[in-house]
């Protein structure tokens, strides 16, 4: 489509289609043309080793000067040091203070929370869940990760929401934010501790700093976005009744922007959630860190257990905290909808607040007298039965009587036909210059000069870095995991826009796969594909399914039904329809959807490194775990950061371009 | 009478060369003229007028016509261009911020177009609000506003929120609101545009009642050529920024000044919306005989129509309490309505 414009570019008398004629424009496409020829004609494939910026050995240099100096340079001692007491401090105070209840105050309360919110049902899965955590003797990890979440978001919050206020007062400031916060949301969390692991070793404070940084973006921008929806006419009304500034922020503005603010404040936690999982890396410490060595073991039975465990704890934790969000709403809807929801009666409210003030009335004395510890006579695992599951999935389901089907053959099938072919193509088969030169034609097709030069900077750095082979076979892994997302959340998209039963068949599904952290989808993976490449990208799919399946919902529902009428009364068919009408109106949004994809699927990618996913997760996750690799790691890192910047400009300049031109 | 509000030569211009837009629009130049010369909008065009105490003034004119920056230049949410305006003796151009705050603390109140109601806020704490943001006590406020509450019908309503009413319901907060302050002045920006036609119609007479009643001045935004003539003392037909004519309902129905003025009154059902009041000649020495027909001040035209078509008679036009304030001809009614047809 970008093309046809291209050739007529007196069709859109827009920007774009000027600056792509400017003089520059034309000789940075010729230049890529030439960089292709020669690349071909010449045939290198490899990029040059001698070339190499050489970033590992000084980053090596002041990791070892760091350890050397911890006790004695004045920026530990003075700064640092100090800091890390205060954060580790803080954390401990709050398990300790989580510790000191008695153990059934937390099943009690969470059921409690959920009724509230989500229903008696949700309740009572609520305690269910929250007691299978103790049961499977992970109490003290839950409360580890937990504190560590809790002071985290608590810091994001307490930094984000003025971040956001001042992004909405300062044009300027937000000029400069909003850039950085997507550069932020475009990096995979992986990559946030490698530099904190540089400054602080490894250890809980490096994970509470990478992850309050990490969940920080939705924040800012949510409080910064429900601040300039706030509507013109309720803000012209309090100024016309002679209100401050001050007065109209504190009493209209943040009071309008609260449900916008508390959505940050969900997507905040979740995210805060993914982090401190993917920490353990750095020994963070809690349940995530039970996962990493279960995992490493190659115990599927005790990952699980402890993958389930944090499950249960996210999705307590979505459902809480937007529950809190849309809780003050509903008293306040429409007339209409005032009790629509259904999920809570009079009488429950009242049962609740009795339930709850007796909870908390036995949880003084029992916090008193010390019943803290979850008991043993209620313990029970169920990872041996998972680890026999997983033993005769391995033996049955590898390959269903020598028939051809089964994991094994489908995951030789996506290596031998999708990932080595397109691996080798990638990092051989198309010589380097040819690719940066092709990547350059991407970029100026796409926006334009900018970002055509970008991307050629970026792919040239990627070799410079000595990673080019490393993030070619990422790449691969990320293009093959979206092919295969995409072939799957397509069709499921455009069955769920077609039919709302299909849609509320799905959405509990997609819902709950969306609320589980990253790292703990590997679990399961493994269980039925072993270590490798296909289980990260099998991960990737799962992990990148729901978005995909969502956007394509929402963009083929955005569809006007005039629009659809109209077509249906020309006679066309429903196939028909879909491709020539709502496909291509939806397609802006379907970019969206792909654009997320590539970002979910890379930045799981990149954690498979774990489970034997090579390319560069693989280096990432070497530098985590041994500490003279991390000058490597850091390369690694920058090259995964520019990877997933190329990718996310180069999608989302093509959803732009399809976008129907704006009314004049 | 002292004008509460005055304001000349006011011009609001949106754009960087002013002072060329300014005065290419002195010398005549048309809206689009003036956009392509100096890529300057003209939105209100060297306005003057001026607003007595107890006084409705309606500005009608079309979208796009300038009367919404017009009512927000003279309150001053936003900043006029170039001229003059003064509320209640306060020189609005000069005002600092905490001056203005004062002003409008205390002086003025607006009623918005789409209610501009706090959807966070309960009914009662909405009309509330201006009494909170000068300082006044929770109970204190509260009392008051529900005593506004029960002047505008919506006595009980006070604990639901605005969302939760229907859109009538809600500009009746909106108005409570703006009555809550007790203000000398008060500005409507076409607040029943938003409202379905039957809802209009029972808001405006409402307005008129409670006008009759609180002898507020009031300046009234419109585009509805009939609401203006139901509700104004006078009214300025706007136009691309300018006023094409100021004048008494009578005065522009039966004076046009021009052919767009023309226009509106044409199609304006006369006799449904002119009160009686409006064509009646003083009772100066006439003996007023007990079989003359009888209506009231606030009826329209309509309501005599019938005894002034049958019988050769005057109608007496009494106030609410039964006084005769002056007499309709049926040579005078039939002159206006003439011209109307015409």
């Amino acid at each position: 489509m970008s093309q046809t414009v291209a050739a007529e570019p007196g069709a859109s008398a827009g920007a774009p289609a000027v600056r792509r004629r400017s003089p520059f424009a034309v000789g940075l496409a010729a230049a890529a043309v030439a960089l292709v020829i020669v690349g071909f004609v010449a045939s290198v494939d490899a990029f040059p080793e001698s070339w190499n910026l050489g970033l590992a050995d000084p980053i090596d240099r002041t990791r070892r000067w760091l350890i050397n100096n911890q006790t004695s340079h004045w920026l530990y001692t003075v700064l640092l040091n100090p800091l890390t007491d205060l954060a580790d401090a803080g954390i401990r105070q709050l398990e300790a203070i989580l510790r000191w209840f008695p153990w059934y105050v937390y099943p009690v309360f969470c059921g409690l929370g959920l009724w509230r919110v989500r229903g008696r049902v949700a309740g009572a899965l609520g305690l269910c869940g929250v007691v299978l955590i103790g049961m499977t003797d992970l109490w003290q990890q839950g409360f580890a990760t937990l504190a560590l979440m809790g002071v985290a978001v608590f810091l994001s919050l307490l930094a984000g929401i003025p971040l956001g206020i001042a992004a909405w007062r300062n044009d300027r400031f937000a000029g400069v934010l909003r850039p950085t916060l997507d550069a932020m949301q475009t990096m995979p969390g992986f990559v946030y501790l490698i530099p904190f692991v540089l400054l602080f070793g490894i250890g809980r404070v490096p994970a509470l700093i990478a992850t309050v940084i990490f969940a920080l973006p939705p924040v800012v921008r949510l409080t910064d976005v429900g601040l300039r929806n706030v509507p013109g006419p309720m803000v012209e009304a309090s100024e016309m009744f002679g209100a401050t500034d001050r007065q109209t922020l504190r009493l209209v503005r943040i009071p309008a922007a609260r449900p916008a603010i508390l959505a940050g404040t969900n997507q905040t936690t979740m995210l805060a959630m993914s982090m401190v999982v993917i920490a353990a890396f750095i020994g963070s410490g809690g349940l995530g860190q039970d996962v990493l060595r279960a995992m490493r073991d190659i115990d599927v039975g005790e990952a699980s257990e402890a993958g389930i465990a944090i499950v249960i704890m996210a999705i307590i934790l979505d459902r809480f905290t937007r529950g809190i969000a849309t809780l003050g709403e509903r008293g306040r809807g429409p007339r209409t909808n005032a009790h629509a929801d259904g999920s809570l009666r009079a009488a429950d409210t009242v049962a609740i607040r009795w339930i709850a003030a007796a909870t908390a009335l036995v949880a003084l004395v029992g916090g008193i007298v010390g019943h803290n510890r979850f008991p043993e006579w209620l313990q029970w695992h169920y990872a041996p039965y998972i680890n026999d599951i997983t033993a005769w999935a391995r033996d049955n389901l590898y390959d269903i009587g020598n028939s051809g089907i089964g994991t094994g053959p489908l995951s030789d099938f996506i290596t031998v036909y999708m990932v080595t072919p397109l691996r080798e193509l990638l990092s051989s088969g198309i010589p380097w210059p040819a690719m940066i030169g092709l990547g350059v034609l991407g970029g100026l097709l796409a926006r334009g000069v900018t970002l055509g030069l970008g991307i050629g900077v970026a792919l040239f750095l990627i070799g410079w870095l000595g990673m080019w082979e490393l993030s070619m076979d990422t790449l691969a892994q990320t293009l093959v995991a979206v092919a295969v997302t995409l072939a799957i959340a397509v069709p499921l998209g455009i069955q769920a826009s077609h039919s709302d039963r299909f849609q509320k068949l799905i959405d509990p599904v997609l819902d709950f796969l969306q609320t589980i952290p990253s790292f703990v989808l590997l679990v399961p993976v493994i269980t039925l594909f072993h270590v490798g490449r296909i289980p990260g990208i099998i991960a990737s799919v799962v992990y990148a399914l729901p978005g995909a399946v969502h956007y394509t919902d929402l963009g083929l529902r955005r569809v006007p039904a005039e629009v659809h009428e109209a077509a249906t009364s020309f006679g066309a068919t429903r196939w028909q329809r879909l491709r020539r009408v709502e496909l291509p109106l939806a397609a802006p949004e379907l970019m969206v959807a792909v654009n997320q994809m590539i970002m979910l699927v890379l930045a799981m990618v990149v954690i498979a490194g774990l489970v034997g996913g090579g390319g560069l997760g693989l280096e990432t996750v070497n530098a985590l775990r041994r500490s003279d690799a991390v000058g490597r790691g850091f390369e690694a890192g920058i090259a995964i950061v520019l990877l997933a910047g190329i990718l996310d400009r180069l999608t989302r300049g093509v959803a732009d371009r399809l976008r129907p031109p704006a009314a004049a | 009478m002292e004008p509460i509000v005055t304001v000349s030569g006011l011009w609001k211009i949106f754009g960087k060369k002013v002072d060329a837009a300014r005065e290419l629009a002195a010398e005549g130049a048309d809206r689009e003229q003036i956009q392509a010369e100096t890529d300057c909008l003209v939105a209100v065009r060297d306005v003057t007028f001026d607003v007595h105490a107890g006084e409705t003034f309606v500005v009608m004119g079309l979208s796009g016509s300038g009367k919404s920056t017009l009512v927000r230049c003279v309150s001053r949410l936003i900043e006029p261009t170039f001229g003059h305006m003064e509320v209640c003796g306060t020189i609005l151009a000069d005002a600092s911020d905490t001056a203005l705050r004062e002003l409008r603390r205390s002086k003025m109140a607006m009623v918005f177009q789409h209610f501009g109601l706090f959807p966070h806020r309960r009914v009662v704490d909405n009309v509330a609000y201006g009494l909170e943001v000068q300082g006044v006590a929770r109970d204190e406020r509260h009392e008051r506003a529900r005593e506004v509450l029960t002047t505008v019908g919506l006595d009980g309503w006070g604990d639901h929120y605005p969302q939760q009413l229907s859109g009538g319901m809600q500009q009746r907060v909106g108005l409570a609101r703006a009555l809550a302050v007790e203000p000398e002045v008060l500005f409507f920006d076409e607040p029943f545009s938003a409202l379905d036609p039957l809802i209009r119609r029972d808001m405006q007479d409402e307005l008129v009642t409670l006008q009759i009643e609180l002898q507020r001045t009031i300046v009234f935004i419109t585009h509805d050529f009939a609401e203006a003539l139901r509700l104004a003392d006078r009214i300025a037909i706007m136009r691309d920024g300018a006023f094409t004519q100021v004048g008494t309902p009578l005065e522009i129905l039966t004076q046009p000044a021009d052919d767009y003025v023309r226009a509106f009154t044409q199609d304006a059902p006369i006799a449904k919306v002119l009160p009686a009041c409006s064509l009646m000649r003083p009772v100066g020495d006439v003996a007023l005989e007990e079989s003359w027909p009888r209506t009231t001040e606030t009826a329209t035209l309509e309501s005599a129509l019938p005894f002034l078509l049958s019988e050769h008679r005057p109608v007496v036009v009494c106030n609410a309490d039964g006084d005769p304030l002056g007499l309709l001809h049926q040579d005078d009614v039939a002159a206006v309505l003439e011209q109307n047809l015409r």
